[in-house]
């Protein structure tokens, strides 16, 4: 098992020489809302309606 | 003279790397406005020096500095805790309240209690939009100690506020179940352990007898509701058993929870407060296992603690919870009514007199409390302007909760508050979630409906 993964290890780096890899995407996302929060660390309102 | 001036002011804002602990990714901050990107390892050199991020950022970076300083500095009050009564039926290890008034403290009588939530309601009135409620919580001590008094003010002003409760669960018969959900109320419970033995160690009466049951009971009850939450206070005592915890949450349905670390406040806490890095790894187990429940089920249990991280993380103004920015909400987006009258910036500082900023009823009311020396010292609390904060690439992730623990237990304003290492964990974890796609698992449905998006980038 371990031996396999050497392997697979091996052969990936060796691709890697031969062809270097995509740059993964950059991910930067921002939002905004008019700001309404009024929870704490001892209580987080949920204005979920009721469901009974 | 331009010469002279520093590369940062003439190239515009610059970006700071952080490692998040992520195979990929690592990110980069602008915490002057809470800026942030994930980007290539391997590409991080390069990206801070300039390019196409670097580029696309600095045409926004003003108005994100705007929209975090307004957030910080420009809300006016739209929620208020009320605490109906100094006595509690428990004597939790880690309450920020003094034992001698939650043993033998006094209520707030009926008619105080309409009066101040009239004298309240004007006042939001005069600096909230039409159309807009604002929120009133009845907090502890034990808001239910008094609950004809609490009842008769839900009542009376059901039609100008939206109101919550944060009870321990114990008095929640099934009229109290009923009142409360027909006009619905949201309800915060309390459990700190997934078997008595282990809510016991820090929840129990006066006389030291289990609530444990009782509480469960009362979850069986709000079975079904819509809204309703169970906060955990993470202790030394209940640590190991975080993930157990979210599995029972899980299995009676509770759609909210948090796990709180405990507030050291008041000494008491601190003996049970756990290290950081403890903290962290039964925190992220439980986050972890909550996870794997939805996945399993399709069912959500939200950690709203967490959540608001990431959400303050993906949408600054959107924060649910006010504890996790500096200025907190303290005294300005919030304030607390104790059961004598008198207003603080948050319930946290009722066991400290130097905050008590005024009487609602008095000449003055809350414009007075919000100028007092009380609130300004909270309010001031900036974590631009003190070491090691302001040098913090998460700062305003995070904004180093909470001032009344920094206070009493490190010594002052100017100091970080007692979990510092354990936020920027959570903060990492937080953004290994965005990296891999999965931050929504982790939030409320819809969690961002009338959102906008300012600014998504692919490059």
């Amino acid at each position: 098992m371990t031996r396999t993964v050497q392997t697979q290890t091996q052969t990936q780096a060796q691709a890697n020489i031969q062809q270097p890899q995509a740059a993964a995407p950059t991910i930067a996302v921002r939002k905004s809302c008019n700001p309404d929060g009024i929870g704490l660390s001892h209580y987080v309102l949920m204005d979920k309606k009721a469901a009974k | 003279m331009t010469a002279a001036l520093p590369s940062r002011a003439l190239a515009g804002p610059a970006l700071i790397p952080v490692d998040i602990g992520h195979p990929v990714y690592a990110a980069v901050t602008d915490p002057d406005t809470a800026f942030w990107a994930l980007v290539d390892k391997t590409r991080l050199a390069e990206t801070v020096a300039g390019g196409p991020l670097l580029d696309a950022y600095r045409e926004q970076a003003g108005a994100f500095g705007q929209e975090l300083h307004a957030l910080r500095f420009g809300l006016k009050p739209s929620g208020v805790y009320l605490n109906p009564t100094e006595r509690c039926n428990l004597d939790c290890t880690y309450c920020y309240l003094p034992g001698k008034q939650r043993s033998g403290g006094q209520h707030m009588p009926a008619e105080t209690l309409i009066a101040s939530l009239g004298r309240l309601r004007d006042y939001f009135r005069s600096v909230m939009p039409e159309g807009r409620k604002p929120r009133a919580i009845f907090h502890g001590a034990e808001p239910l100690m008094n609950q004809a008094a609490v009842f008769a003010a839900i009542n009376e002003f059901a039609d100008d506020f939206a109101f919550g409760v944060q009870t321990n669960g114990t008095l929640l018969n099934d009229a109290a179940v009923d009142f409360l959900t027909s006009r619905n109320v949201s309800i915060g419970l309390s459990l700190d352990g997934p078997v008595a033995g282990i809510t016991d160690a820090t929840r129990r009466t006066w006389g030291g007898k289990s609530v444990h049951g009782k509480v469960l009971a009362a979850m069986d009850k709000l079975k079904g509701y819509g809204s309703w939450s169970v906060i955990t206070t993470c202790t030394t005592e209940n640590l190991p058993h975080l993930t157990s915890m979210v599995e029972l949450f899980h299995a009676h349905e509770v759609p909210t929870c948090m796990l709180n670390t405990l507030r050291c406040t008041l000494p008491g806490a601190r003996g049970v407060k756990p290290a950081d890095g403890e903290m962290a790894k039964a925190f992220f187990a439980a986050l972890d296992r909550s996870h794997a429940l939805y996945r399993e089920s399709g069912r959500k249990l939200v950690v709203a603690n967490f959540a608001n991280i990431l959400i303050g993380i993906l949408a600054p103004t959107a924060r649910r919870l006010m504890c996790d920015i500096s200025p907190c909400g303290g005294g300005r987006a919030f304030f607390a009514l104790a059961a004598d009258g008198s207003l603080y910036p948050c319930s946290e500082f009722i066991g400290l007199p130097r905050f008590n900023g005024g009487s609602l009823l008095s000449e003055g009311g809350v414009e007075a409390a919000l100028a007092s020396e009380a609130f300004k010292t909270v309010i001031g609390r900036d974590v631009d302007k003190f070491s090691p904060c302001g040098d913090c690439a998460i700062r305003h992730f995070c904004g180093s909760p909470c001032p009344a623990e920094a206070h009493e237990m490190n010594g002052g304003m100017e100091k970080i508050g007692a979990f510092c290492d354990f936020y920027k964990e959570q903060v990492n974890y937080a953004l290994r979630l965005i990296a891999d796609g999965k931050a929504d698992d982790y939030l409320w449905d819809g969690w961002d409906e009338g959102t906008e998006t300012l600014f998504d980038l692919s490059l």
